[in-house]
């Protein structure tokens, strides 16, 4: 009885939740479309009974600003952050690096955290917008615990800037149903041609130009973050050709690839795995030509406000169990070993979220120089504008 | 007299220095920047060049865009809220009037957001399209078309068109029409002579807001446009929050800003033409 | 600016406009009921009445802004019940002059003009407008703008409007009302002079009885809706037919009584007091009903020698020509006396507490019925 009553709320839960997710692509893409990203939640404010006990304590300050991306948290976690510590979580969730880039570089953010993406720190770290890590005020991480490959990023020059926190790649989902007894792709050249051949009308490409730019130098097989001036003048080609065959550009595909009026889309592992929940017949495709392979790191801004609050908030998330916590909200990997250890069996085997050794290899992390590169940007603006 | 200037540049304080700080500090802030050069992680770097706006070309189909879709939707808006504004304020009885009116306004008390997404699903695949297939009238395209994109123009400014020429029409002296009957004119005659000239100043100036505002506009051709109808406000969010080229964005704003001083310039010289001459825009 | 409806060339008989028992209801409110009503060709008729009595309603079913709930309204012997306002051959100048503040002088003119099909050409239109604006005295005003005219240059603009148009009927919907009394006096003898040369017939709504008093030849008094009494201001002034008409024509003293006896056109009325006021009823009236002796304050003389009623004076009012007193009766109470300047020279003045004594014509008083 205790069982079956345990299992139903544990799915129950798991419904609500997923129900929770598929609502945050909207409030993402309204980020991104709005230029807002300044949705911001007291969380600590849920549990008022508990704000003076950060006067007992008196050690870290009343509160913690945290720059992130939406619905990347679970707000149990951080309530009971704010419980033990008398400190409450303020949010401000973005759309892309290069908003969080803009608003920090703009000043004045008061941001403790940055959640930043793998290419974007080298920026922040060369503008002086991030500072080095003490390690010794963060116990919880354990740099053994983290494949190389994805916490290298983190570290510039032999200083730690970033923790690691949640990995993913970039393919594309495709709706096999739509395809007509066809194969299902396995390439960026099969994403292009079929955007321009059998699924015209019916394609998305990203509203990002890291992805959609990449994406499309992989048509030609160059690399993922090229920023050759004649290899993305064939990128742009192909992307102003594809342009009339698109039925968006945009990075809020969900809806659309649920309503049936896209068939095919650049897309996100966590994406993914939530169209496949609900459409068995959507396929992830890893293109074999490569893509984006990407990890996010918590940063702490030089000029935080409340440093000692965010190197207590780092080292409470970075706790195990409350690691397992947020994979079992956001769905993401969290490249923690630990925290591997705690996931079900099915979980580490969805080759969407951990993706055979052979297709990983063929991709790349997003270089820094995308973020920053003009010629990038301005091949972004020419093809949304044509 | 003293006291009296005194006071006057008391009561004028507020207004002076909210205008100061929010108008005329950003836009010097803004020119300033237009001529200043894109660091290398972005943001800008004081200098001194023409170049920004000598790349304003690269934006030209972004104006372009906007510079057919604002008068197109500006005139979309004006033939609907004509007759709208005309049935409220001459024809609909004064209690129907006011249910109307809020009716008018409900849709204001939600984020355009929210009511955008309505349209998205509404011109969408599984909405109106469907009903056309369902008829057997074929299959169409409508959303992130720049029809689409129009739609959501004309739904969400034409409240900002209907309440200018509302206003002029319910002011518009009822018996000069009465009067215009009277010396011989039929009722469409009467419309044309006497309505239509009198509630120009409510037209102008409905179409100056909705114009105005759509040359800045960028969420509804982001949401229903699905990316690809890119206005120049979109090339403005683009430029200050993706490509952190500050400078380039300034001159883009200093663009839009002479384009719509124009604007402005162009209305004044046609209210004062209606208006006859006179200081005031107002006729009665 | 000759008319070329000469009445002499057109049926005498026919009056140029008449309402046949027409009401216009709004609801269940009553604007006008069982009207009944014949316009001569060429008079000027008044309607009088204060506000609410009617008369506006009625002008309108004339002009076609409102056609009637019941009845009839004839144009020139056609009914025209259903003829909307463009369609008849009337013109209207409108109570705050309803000129079209987005046109010329010039232009306002022109409106009735241009709106003829076939319409006239420009030339004919600019010597018409030209000739309007000389006959209201308003030459050479034509390019102005509406707001750069005084309240009185309006008015002669709205006046031109209508009457370049050449309607069978003008209609005045108190036109005079937003004019400061000397111009007034003056548009008054201008309108009246006006519809002498232009022989147009002319109705005119007003709730000034003065007005209707000096330029009318006929009022037609109205009263809740109703037609009380139609006849020219003379008429009106020497046989109200009751008490309102009295009331509302001229001034009046009202001494309320009872029949004592009536006969052979001589009615006796017992006022306050039992004082008897003896006079001719316009209405028989039973003998022991109430009634009211109405006399004007120029029928009653005041003298020193004992002749008449004993009053005292109570107060005094220069008006020039005359000098108007009001005096107390120890039973008929205040009433007042207007003397002329040389009656006042043949007694000598009156100052208020002097005592006098009151009296008129044998027979001057007229008996009307309570309303």
């Amino acid at each position: 009885m205790t069982d079956r009553k345990d299992f139903l709320t544990r799915e129950k839960f798991m419904e609500e939740l997923y129900r929770y997710k598929k609502g945050s692509v909207t409030r993402r893409h309204f980020l991104g479309v709005t230029g807002l990203g300044l949705a911001t939640s007291v969380l600590g404010s849920a549990v008022p009974g508990l704000r003076g006990a950060a006067f007992a304590q008196g050690s870290i300050g009343d509160r913690v600003v945290l720059a992130t991306w939406p619905n990347y948290h679970d707000p149990a976690n951080f309530e009971a952050f704010t419980a033990a510590t008398g400190a409450a979580v303020d949010m401000n969730v973005f759309g892309s690096n290069e908003e969080m880039l803009a608003k920090l570089q703009a000043g004045g953010s008061g941001w403790d955290i940055v959640v930043a993406t793998n290419y974007a720190i080298p920026t922040y770290v060369e503008t002086g917008l991030i500072e080095p890590l003490d390690l010794s005020r963060i116990p919880n991480f354990d740099p053994s615990a983290y494949d190389p490959r994805f916490a290298s990023p983190g570290v510039i020059e032999g200083k730690t800037y970033g923790i690691p926190r949640n990995l993913g790649t970039t393919g594309y989902c495709i709706n096999t149903a739509d395809l007509e007894g066809g194969a299902t792709p396995t390439t960026w050249k099969e994403y292009w041609d079929l955007t321009r051949g059998a699924l015209s009308g019916r394609v998305i490409v990203h509203d990002y130009q890291l992805t959609a730019i990449g994406n499309a130098l992989k048509y030609f097989g160059y690399s993922f973050n090229s920023v050759d001036p004649a290899e993305l003048a064939e990128a742009e080609k192909l992307l102003i050709e594809a342009k009339p065959h698109l039925f968006a550009i945009t990075s809020d595909y969900q809806p659309s690839m649920r309503s049936g009026d896209a068939a095919m889309s650049m897309c996100w592992t966590g994406d993914a795995v939530q169209l496949q929940r609900d459409i068995p017949e959507i396929a992830y495709v890893l293109g074999k030509e490569g893509g984006e392979l990407w990890s996010d790191f918590f940063t702490v801004p030089a000029s935080a406000p409340h440093k000692d609050a965010a190197y207590a908030l780092i080292n409470f998330l970075l706790d195990p169990q409350i690691g397992a916590k947020e994979q079992a909200f956001h769905g993401y990997p969290t490249g923690d070993s630990r925290v591997d250890a705690l996931m079900p069996e099915e979980v580490l085997k969805d080759p969407v979220l951990y993706p055979a050794a052979e297709l990983l290899s063929a991709l790349e992390f997003g270089a820094a120089v995308t973020l920053t590169d003009p010629t990038r940007a301005e091949i972004m603006a020419r093809f949304k504008a044509a | 007299m003293q006291r009296q200037g005194l006071r006057t540049w008391l009561f004028l304080a507020p207004a002076g220095a909210w205008f100061l700080c929010m108008l005329v500090l950003p836009l010097i802030v803004v020119f300033v920047f237009a001529f200043g050069e894109r660091g290398a992680a972005g943001g800008y770097v004081p200098a001194f060049t023409f170049e920004n706006f000598a790349n304003l070309g690269a934006r030209w189909t972004a104006f372009q865009n906007t510079m057919i879709l604002a008068p197109v939707g500006t005139l979309a808006c004006l033939l609907i809220a004509y007759p709208l504004a005309y049935f409220l304020a001459l024809r609909a009885s004064v209690r129907w009037r006011t249910l109307l009116l809020i009716l008018v306004i409900v849709p204001f008390w939600t984020s355009i957001l929210i009511r955008s997404y309505a349209w998205i699903y509404l011109l969408g695949g599984q909405g109106i399209p469907s009903l056309v297939k369902a008829m057997g009238l074929g299959s169409i395209r409508l959303i992130n078309t720049p029809f689409s994109v129009l739609v959501g123009i004309v739904y969400g400014y034409l409240p900002l068109m209907v309440f200018p020429i509302y206003v002029a029409l319910e002011r518009l002296d009822k018996r000069l029409l009465e009067a215009s009957s009277d010396l011989g004119s039929p009722p469409w005659r009467s419309f044309l002579q006497v309505t239509l000239p009198l509630s120009m100043p409510g037209v102008a100036t409905g179409c100056m807001l909705v114009f105005i505002l759509l040359m800045g506009e960028f969420l509804i051709p982001a949401l229903l446009g699905g990316g690809k109808v890119f206005f120049i406000g979109n090339a403005l969010v683009d430029l200050f929050l993706q490509s952190r080229n500050w400078p380039f964005g300034a001159a883009v704003a200093v663009a839009l800003v002479l384009v719509m001083l124009v604007t402005v310039a162009a209305y004044l010289r046609f209210t004062r033409r209606w208006a006859g001459g006179r200081d005031d825009v107002s006729l009665m | 600016m000759e008319s070329n409806l000469n009445p002499a060339t057109e049926a005498r008989e026919t009056p140029i406009a008449e309402l046949r028992d027409a009401s216009k209801h709004y609801g269940a409110v009553v604007a006008a009921q069982g009207l009944n009503l014949s316009i001569r060709r060429g008079e000027f008729l008044s309607f009088l009445g204060p506000s609410g009595c009617g008369k506006t309603t009625a002008l309108r079913m004339l002009a076609g802004f409102e056609s009637p709930t019941s009845g009839d309204v004839l144009l020139d012997g056609q009914r025209v019940n259903d003829v909307p306002p463009h369609q008849r051959p009337v013109n209207m100048v409108f109570q705050h002059y309803a000129l079209f503040p987005h046109l010329t002088v010039a232009q306002n003119i022109a409106y009735g003009l241009r709106q003829r099909r076939p319409r006239p050409v420009e030339a004919e239109i600019s010597r018409a407008v030209e000739q309007a604006l000389e006959t209201v005295r308003l030459p050479g005003f034509g390019p102005r703008r509406i707001w750069e005219m005084s309240g009185g240059q309006q008015q002669r603009v709205a006046l031109a409007r209508a009457i370049v148009n050449q309607p069978k009927i003008l209609l005045l919907d108190e036109p005079m009302a937003a004019l400061d009394k000397k111009l007034r006096r003056d548009m008054q003898i201008e309108l009246q002079s006006l519809q002498r040369s232009l022989g147009i017939t002319f109705i005119l709504v007003t709730h000034d009885q003065e007005e209707a008093l000096s330029m009318s030849d006929r009022i037609c008094i109205m009263r809740g809706g109703r037609i009380v009494q139609v006849g020219s201001p003379r008429d009106l002034y020497d046989r109200p037919a009751s008490r309102y008409v009295a009331d509302f024509v001229g001034k009046s003293n009202f001494f309320p009584g009872q029949i004592a006896s009536s006969a052979a056109g001589r009615t006796t009325l017992a006022a306050a007091g039992g004082l008897m006021i003896a006079g001719t009823a316009p209405v028989e009236i039973a003998a022991g009903r109430t009634a009211t002796a109405s006399l004007r304050p120029e029928q009653i003389a005041l003298h020193r020698r004992a002749e008449g009623l004993p009053v005292t004076v109570v107060n005094r009012i220069f008006l020039g020509e005359h000098t108007e007193y009001l005096v107390r009766h120890t039973n008929l109470g205040e009433f007042l006396v207007l003397v002329s300047r040389q009656a006042e020279a043949a007694e000598g003045g009156f100052e208020p507490g002097d005592p006098a004594h009151a009296s008129w014509p044998e027979g001057a008083a007229l008996i009307l019925a309570d309303d």
